[in-house]
Parts: C-alpha cells; sequence; structure tokens
C-alpha cells in the first residue's frame, strides 16, 4: 500500500484504507490511501479495469465503499443525505466516462443543468454556456440535440457540463478518449485554467499524452492498488 | 434565478415531454370527480326531500271512541313517554267528517246521507324533526298502535319505507363512488407520475449527481399531481353543471325535478370536492416519488 505525505494545504479529498469490492468477488479497489490538496491537478493513471473509475465514482458518492473513509471538503460523503449532500454535490464537477448525457436534448440545456440546479439567474446561464462552448469550439452546436453530436463532441459537452457551475472540485475521466489532439489541447487548456482560476482536478486517463510532460502529482493504479506515485512521496 | 421558477420550468418540460399520458390522467380524474358528483349531487337533493318529507311526517292515531278531557291527557302522557314530539293534536268525529267534507269540495253531496259521525276520532301526532331514522318511526308507530283505544295508526308507510330505502341506497352508491374516485384518482396518478419517472429515469439520476435538491426534483411531480386534481375536478364538475342544466331546460314544467326542488351544489361543496381531488391526486404523485426515488 502506499501513502501520500500529510498536505500543507487544506485538503479537498482525503481517502483512507478505501477498498470497494463487487460481488461475488471482484475487488475493483484494495485499501487505498489518498489525499488531494485544494487547487490542485491530479492524474490518475492506469489500465482499464485498474479502478480509476471506481475511484472517482466514490470521491462524488456515486458508489459507496466497502471498507475505509472518503472525506470531500471535510465531510464524510457518504455519511451526508439530504441538502447536505446536494450542496456539496453542486461543488463538484464530474465528466463521466459514460457521459450521461440526456440526449433528447439540447446541448445548452446539458450544461445548463448543473446551474439550473444551484439556482443561477438565466442570463448567467446563457453567458456561462455560450463562453464555454466557444472555448471547446462548440458554438455552431448550441440548440443542436446531443443525441445527434458525435462521440468526441458529446465527450466535450460533458466536459463542459462538469466546469459549469464553477465547482470547487472537478473529476473527470477519461477527458480526450475520443479526441483529436487539437482538440485535447483545447480540453486541456480549459481544465488548466479552471484549475488556475482554483479548482482542484483529478483526471483519470491512460492518455500518456496529457500527463508526460506535468509537474502535477501523477498515481498509478494497478488491479485496484497503488502501485507508485510521482510528484509525492512513496511509502 | 429562485426554487420556484426552477420548478415551474421542470414542470413545464414534464408536461411537454408527458402531455399524452398527461391528458389521460386529467380525463380520467374528470370522469371520476364526474362520476361521484352525479350521485352525490343526486343523495343530496333526496336527502333535501327527505328533509321536508320529514317536515310533512305525522302519524295518525285513529281511535275506538271519542277520548274524553282525562282521556286525552292520559294519551298525551302515553306519547310524550315515549319521546318528546312536537306536536299532538286530538280531531274528533265530527272535525273529521267537515275536513273530508272540505277535501270533496264540491263531490260532499255524497256525504248528506251519512251520518257525521261515521268517521272515526283520531289524534295527529307531529315528531320532532329529529326522528328521521325509519325504524324510530316504525317503533313509534308500534308504541303508538298499542295504545288502548286505538284502531290503527297510519303515517304513509309504504311511501315513506320505499323513500327511506332509495335514501340509503343512494348512500351507498355515492360511498361505491366516492370509494372509486378516491381509487381511480390515487392510483392513476401515481401510474401517470411512475411512468414519468420510469421514462426520465436517467434525468433524475443526473439531477441528483449535479447536486438537484430533494425538493428541486420532487417538486414538480407534486405540482403536476396538484394540476392533474385542480383541473381534473374542474372539468369533471363544469360537466357535471353542464348535464344539470341540461335535464333542467330538458324536464322543465311539472315533473319529479320541480316536485324536489332539485338544485345544483353549493359553491362551498363544489370548493370542498375540488380541494379532496388535489389532496388525492397530490398524496397519488407523493406516493410514486417516495417509491421510486428513495430520496
Amino acid at each position: 500500500m502506499t501513502e501520500m505525505n500529510a498536505p500543507s494545504q487544506p485538503t479537498i479529498v482525503e481517502l483512507i484504507k478505501v477498498s470497494k469490492h463487487y460481488p461475488p468477488d471482484v475487488t475493483a479497489l484494495a485499501d487505498v490511501s489518498l489525499t488531494v490538496e485544494t487547487g490542485e491537478m491530479f492524474f490518475l493513471i492506469g489500465k482499464s479495469g485498474a479502478g480509476k473509475t471506481t475511484l472517482l465514482k466514490l470521491i462524488c458518492n456515486m458508489e459507496t465503499p466497502s471498507n475505509g473513509l472518503i472525506e470531500v471538503a471535510g465531510q464524510n460523503i457518504h455519511g451526508l443525505k439530504g441538502k447536505k449532500l446536494a450542496r456539496l454535490r453542486q461543488k463538484i464537477g464530474v465528466a463521466y466516462q459514460d457521459f450521461k448525457l440526456l440526449t433528447d436534448r439540447t446541448v445548452a440545456e446539458n450544461i445548463a443543468i448543473s446551474m439550473e440546479v444551484s439556482y443561477k439567474k438565466p442570463p448567467v446561464i446563457s453567458k456561462r454556456v455560450k463562453d464555454l462552448l466557444a472555448q471547446l469550439e462548440l458554438s455552431d452546436k448550441h440548440d443542436a440535440i446531443t443525441g445527434e453530436l458525435s462521440r468526441g463532441e458529446q465527450q466535450r459537452v460533458t466536459l463542459a457540463r462538469a466546469v459549469a457551475n464553477s465547482p470547487t472540485l472537478i473529476l473527470v475521466d477519461e477527458p480526450t478518449g475520443n479526441l483529436d489532439s487539437s482538440t485535447t489541447e483545447k480540453v486541456m487548456n480549459l481544465l488548466n485554467k479552471c484549475n488556475s482560476s482554483g479548482a482542484t482536478i483529478i483526471i483519470a486517463t491512460h492518455d500518456d499524452s496529457l500527463y508526460r510532460h506535468t509537474d502535477h502529482r501523477i498515481m498509478e493504479l494497478c488491479r485496484g492498488k497503488i502501485r507508485r506515485v510521482n510528484g509525492g512521496v512513496q511509502v | 434565478m429562485n426554487f420556484w421558477f426552477a420548478v415551474l420550468r421542470q414542470m413545464g418540460r414534464n408536461l411537454r415531454q408527458t402531455w399524452a399520458s398527461q391528458l389521460m390522467t386529467l380525463l380520467t380524474v374528470s370522469l371520476s370527480v364526474l362520476i361521484f358528483a352525479f350521485f352525490y349531487l343526486i343523495y343530496t337533493n333526496m336527502l333535501n326531500a327527505g328533509d321536508k318529507l320529514g317536515d310533512d311526517l305525522r302519524l295518525i292515531i285513529y281511535l275506538e271512541d271519542e277520548p274524553g278531557p282525562e282521556m286525552k291527557e292520559q294519551l298525551r302522557r302515553k306519547i310524550t313517554d315515549f319521546d318528546q314530539v312536537q306536536d299532538i293534536k286530538f280531531i274528533s268525529k265530527a272535525e273529521a267528517h267537515d275536513r273530508f267534507a272540505k277535501q270533496l269540495g264540491q263531490n260532499k253531496d255524497v256525504l248528506e246521507d251519512m251520518p257525521a259521525d261515521f268517521l272515526p276520532a283520531s289524534v295527529e301526532v307531529v315528531p320532532l324533526k329529529t326522528l328521521r331514522n325509519l325504524n324510530r318511526v316504525k317503533l313509534f308507530s308500534e308504541y303508538l298502535s298499542k295504545l288502548p283505544g286505538t284502531l290503527k295508526v297510519q303515517y304513509g308507510q309504504e311511501w315513506v319505507e320505499r323513500f327511506f330505502y332509495f335514501t340509503r341506497l343512494l348512500s351507498i352508491v355515492v360511498i361505491l363512488s366516492g370509494s372509486l374516485l378516491i381509487l381511480t384518482t390515487v392510483f392513476m396518478v401515481a401510474y401517470t407520475i411512475r411512468l414519468t419517472i420510469m421514462g426520465r429515469q436517467a434525468e433524475l439520476e443526473l439531477l441528483r449527481l449535479v447536486g438537484a435538491t430533494n425538493d428541486y426534483i420532487r417538486t414538480p411531480f407534486m405540482l403536476e399531481g396538484l394540476m392533474q386534481g385542480l383541473f381534473g375536478s374542474t372539468f369533471g364538475l363544469v360537466s357535471l353543471f353542464a348535464l344539470y342544466q341540461w335535464i333542467k331546460i330538458r324536464f322543465s314544467g311539472p315533473g319529479i325535478l320541480n316536485l324536489f326542488n332539485f338544485t345544483f351544489f353549493a359553491p362551498q361543496t363544489l370548493v370542498l370536492i375540488i380541494i379532496a381531488s388535489i389532496l388525492l391526486c397530490t398524496v397519488g404523485s407523493y406516493m410514486s416519488m417516495q417509491k421510486f426515488l428513495r430520496i
């Protein structure tokens, strides 16, 4: 098991000996401990089936851990219910690997949904949607039905929705899986911009072009266990 | 953007996407309200007619002989021993003859050859208005018939009994149609909302993941139920009023409606039916939400 240093900055995500088992005998994660500091960009890498997506799902409370403790912004996210959980989720933007888009709605409606639940004003929502679409080169798709877009376009819409509400924590699962190098750069630019504005970003990817020359911390998962960590201290 | 604006917009989307099933539910609610209100309207009018009938209810005790002052006092005491009454009136043989002659009008000549005392003396008992129960009236009648010197007791038994049985039958129909209204409304609304929820499972799941509160997800569905109740019941009652007007015009003139002074619901009753429908529909949608979302 690998553990990371106690953070000098306030932590936003803390996992202590977290395991996740699926019946009958699949271990997706085993005794993973991890600390992510506020404002950090953190890469989670590993082959398919390494446990990256499971880890992100546990952090955003889409799934519950079999063992261990997960704290987000100082709160045990799996102990929260109702309004408290909803408020915390509003601060977490997630770009899912399977997109989770409403395919019968327009692109603008899909992006707006994360701001609507926070009761943002319609003009603010409209402006933010247009800005994000421009940054991701999707301005012409504003009123397009999401189900009619290509995989790459849908991936960018998912990302736009994840960052739209200016969350403090952004979880991104394979953000560039369906994108060419030019669009990948635009996506990374958007994520870097969010990070510069103070958002903590955790990116799960197996695309080494994203983290090859990065100064940010990288954690590699292999069969549910931490294999190595760059930029931190290995124990 | 505030909570209610967001909720109303969400509700608008729901209605746009599921308008066909919403319309079917609306029609079912309307029909249920119409059926219930129809029987309830007849029932309330029959009750009013029963009240009127009760006002005219008189028990007539025919006596063997003309009672003397002492006998009258004894009879009065015996009658009030059973129950308090509104009025007791003694009618002598001569008074009975005069009344009968009056009733015969121009044909009173037929009485010329008859002796003036051929009709028996009687006592007219007007029971209190609280004595509406048929069994009580029967018991009272049986009690009176056992009084000494009594020939017979009459109160229009057959007619009164038929009327009371008809009112009882109507009350059963009203209870059944009321139950039907409750079951249909709750289940239809719950079913529609359930269908909507199942059809939009992905969206509801996403709403939860992006941080929508329980109220944000639940309230549009509750409002849908509320609107089903409001518009469904209003439509049902308007249809009933149209039916009532048509019957009134179609059967105007001397008829059973005029005999009973048939009237429509008071505004308070209409409001109560609408409120009850709204509550039932809202409960229906709440049940669905609780069962399917578990939020």
